[in-house]
């Protein structure tokens, strides 16, 4: 196994320092290549994490079983690098949605050829795996979400993936503008996985997610059969418009849980309230519509009318 | 004074705040204008423009201009993003996303789905509609009129205005939740006005705009009597075709005298390119065509691909573009 560092796209700024889009390679034999890519929003870490908690498993891999790996892993944690590095979710500067500047251009603004070179660099695996932590608002379960349009491809891959939800969506024409639906659109198999909650990192979503992408790496063929892994622990539920319901705040101030994440709730069961910072009283009280599984939770309190509290996948019979 | 609102909401700490309007006109005559400023905080010119048309507005209304009549309503919406314009902000400044990036808008959806509805459910009654920008606070551009798929009657009612350039574009995916892109899928006449740089008022501009939509009221009758001063410089249509982006294959510091609205020859000087360090001449930017400068960049601080400059061309040129690109509008 050869393990090697490169910038995949090199851009000068204004005074003196270069942008790299650093990539970490892991070579094994002539097997499938993958990869890993992370950090398209600045603000969200948790898919930093799971690259290195990926290099740490390949590392030692190489150490105990480097024959192991048959094909290729690529790892660009750091989609963003100016984002992440100045606590920024989008491009500084562009003030750019990078997530909304696929398939790119080469010869376009910094955000356009960040994206160009990254389809370029990805075109041709046999899966791309895109890590999301939300964003500082909402607390996700460990989830896939993939397009209707892709859906006999991708939900056989995103089932051996060991999360807790796959959430099936309709086509959303912004959504185009997306590096999963720029590589799943040529060809290229990419999962959107979200889990977690921006600028923080959740190290045992981290190891949930870890072990199903290592089982679907050997079911692809990058890692040998014969390597034994743990198997996989979850199994998804299926989530798609029709049974996804959204509570939005009714009232602006702050929202205050009463409830785990990723608990079953009961139709009128209480979810939380939001109260006033001005008086004692309680402005609304805020409780599931259905019975069913709550998957997103509001982390950040503060909350306008219209702030998404959470999401809730009916369970029960429609 | 108490002025309609199209939206009231509460706040987590502050008190309920509102989105005023104003609404002018015989109310039993249809509404025939919605004029729309103001859903990016930092942009100025519109906003300054609109409160300033409102108050000619409001003395045609109330008879303190002899003479001069309103013959249809009109709804004028200086600022959509009102917090944003009071923290400066292009963006909703709570969970940072763009108003102008949520329609059609949901009235059961995200704080700025509600604004977002709440506009274009006040506005699309409307027969013209007019949603007017500056750019981002990097990039200065000409009064003009930016045209999406038009219709014949938009083509000939973007000329009423006087503007130097009525410019038609391309759109992308993401400006399929703009406000123009929603009211193009319900008919009537729609424009977007581009003016000058966000985050500053260029009053040159500012001036140049206000005349823009005085004429148009005259020339489509929806203020009659009014006299207007002399006449702009001439209109200058350009279809898809005749528009090309000069594009930076440098970085460093971009130095530029130019001024918008100025007719280039090609190989007339745009500006200079500096290494920010050392201080050695870069590169020597010159028109690569000859055209109107309908947009300059004003940011010195310049990235590889950075947009330095648009040119309307007279004629279809090579490596034309008239996709929208970065955060404009």
């Amino acid at each position: 196994m050869h393990i090697e560092q490169d910038s995949i796209v090199t851009l000068q700024l204004p005074y003196r320092e270069a942008l790299h889009l650093r990539r970490t390679t892991f070579r094994g034999g002539d097997g499938p290549r993958v990869a890993v890519v992370a950090g398209i929003h600045g603000d969200e870490l948790e898919g930093l994490y799971v690259c290195h908690r990926l290099a740490a498993w390949l590392e030692h891999l190489a150490e105990v079983q480097p024959q192991a790996l048959r094909g290729r892993v690529d790892l660009i944690p750091a989609m963003n690098p100016l984002g992440i590095d100045t606590l920024e979710r989008f491009v500084p500067v562009f003030d750019a949605d990078l997530n909304r500047n696929f398939p790119g251009d080469a010869q376009g603004l910094l955000p356009q050829r960040l994206a160009a070179a990254a389809m370029q660099a990805l075109s041709g695996a046999a899966l791309v795996i895109d890590v999301h932590a939300s964003n500082i608002f909402l607390r996700e379960i460990p989830q896939v979400r993939i397009n209707q349009a892709f859906a006999g491809t991708l939900v056989p891959l995103a089932q051996g993936m060991n999360l807790d939800l796959i959430w099936l969506h309709g086509a959303v024409t912004v959504l185009e503008a997306t590096i999963a639906h720029s590589l799943n659109s040529q060809g290229t198999p990419c999962l959107v996985v979200e889990m977690g909650v921006g600028m923080r990192i959740t190290p045992s979503f981290t190891e949930q997610l870890l072990l199903g992408i290592v089982n679907v790496w050997r079911q692809l063929g990058v890692l040998s059969a014969d390597l034994t892994l743990a198997p996989p622990t979850h199994v998804p539920l299926i989530a798609d418009d029709g049974n996804v319901h959204y509570l939005n705040a009714d009232r602006s101030g702050l929202f205050v849980p009463s409830i785990e994440h990723w608990m079953a709730v009961r139709a009128g069961e209480r979810l939380g309230s939001i109260v006033s910072p001005h008086h004692g009283g309680v402005l609304a009280e805020v409780s599931s519509p259905v019975d069913g599984v709550l998957f997103t939770l509001r982390e950040y309190p503060a909350v306008y009318e219209g702030s998404l509290l959470a999401r809730i996948m009916a369970t029960g019979a429609a | 004074m108490t002025e309609p609102t199209l939206l009231q909401m509460t706040a987590p700490l502050r008190e309920d705040f509102a989105i005023p309007y104003h609404e002018f006109g015989p109310a039993a005559e249809p509404l025939q204008v919605a004029l729309v400023a103001g859903l990016h905080g930092n942009e100025l010119n519109g906003i300054f423009v609109l409160s300033r048309l409102a108050e000619y507005l409001r003395r045609v209304g109330d008879g303190r201009q002899p003479g001069q009549e309103l013959t249809g309503r009109v709804i004028v919406v200086p600022a959509v993003n009102v917090l944003g314009v009071n923290t400066r902000s292009r963006r909703w400044p709570f969970d940072k996303t763009d108003i102008n990036r949520m329609f059609p808008g949901y009235d059961r959806g995200e704080t700025t789905q509600r604004i977002a509805n709440a506009v274009f459910q006040l506005t699309r009654r409307a027969h013209h509609r007019i949603d007017i920008h500056s750019s981002n606070g990097d990039f200065e551009e000409v009064p003009q009129i930016r045209l999406y798929e038009p219709s014949e009657d938009e083509r000939a009612s973007a000329m009423l205005f006087g503007l130097p350039a009525v410019i038609e574009r391309t759109t992308d995916n993401v400006f399929t939740s703009t406000l123009g892109h929603a009211w193009h899928g319900t008919g009537g006449e729609n424009f977007v006005i581009q003016a000058g740089r966000a985050g500053d008022l260029q009053l040159s501009h500012c001036e140049r705009l206000f005349r823009a939509l005085m004429a148009f009221l005259h020339h489509s009758g929806i203020v009659t009597g009014m006299q207007l001063a002399a006449e702009d410089q001439d209109t200058h249509y350009f279809p898809l075709g005749q528009t090309f982006p000069l594009i930076s294959d440098y970085a460093g510091l971009f130095v530029s005298h130019v001024q918008v609205g100025a007719w280039l020859q090609t190989g007339d000087l745009i500006g200079h390119v500096y290494d920010a360090f050392i201080g050695e001449l870069r590169a020597e930017l010159r028109a690569p065509v000859g055209g109107l400068l309908s947009g300059i960049r004003r940011q010195p601080l310049l990235y590889e691909g950075d947009l330095i400059a648009r040119l309307q061309t007279r004629a279809p040129v090579a490596g034309w573009s008239a996709a929208v690109t970065g955060q404009e509008q």
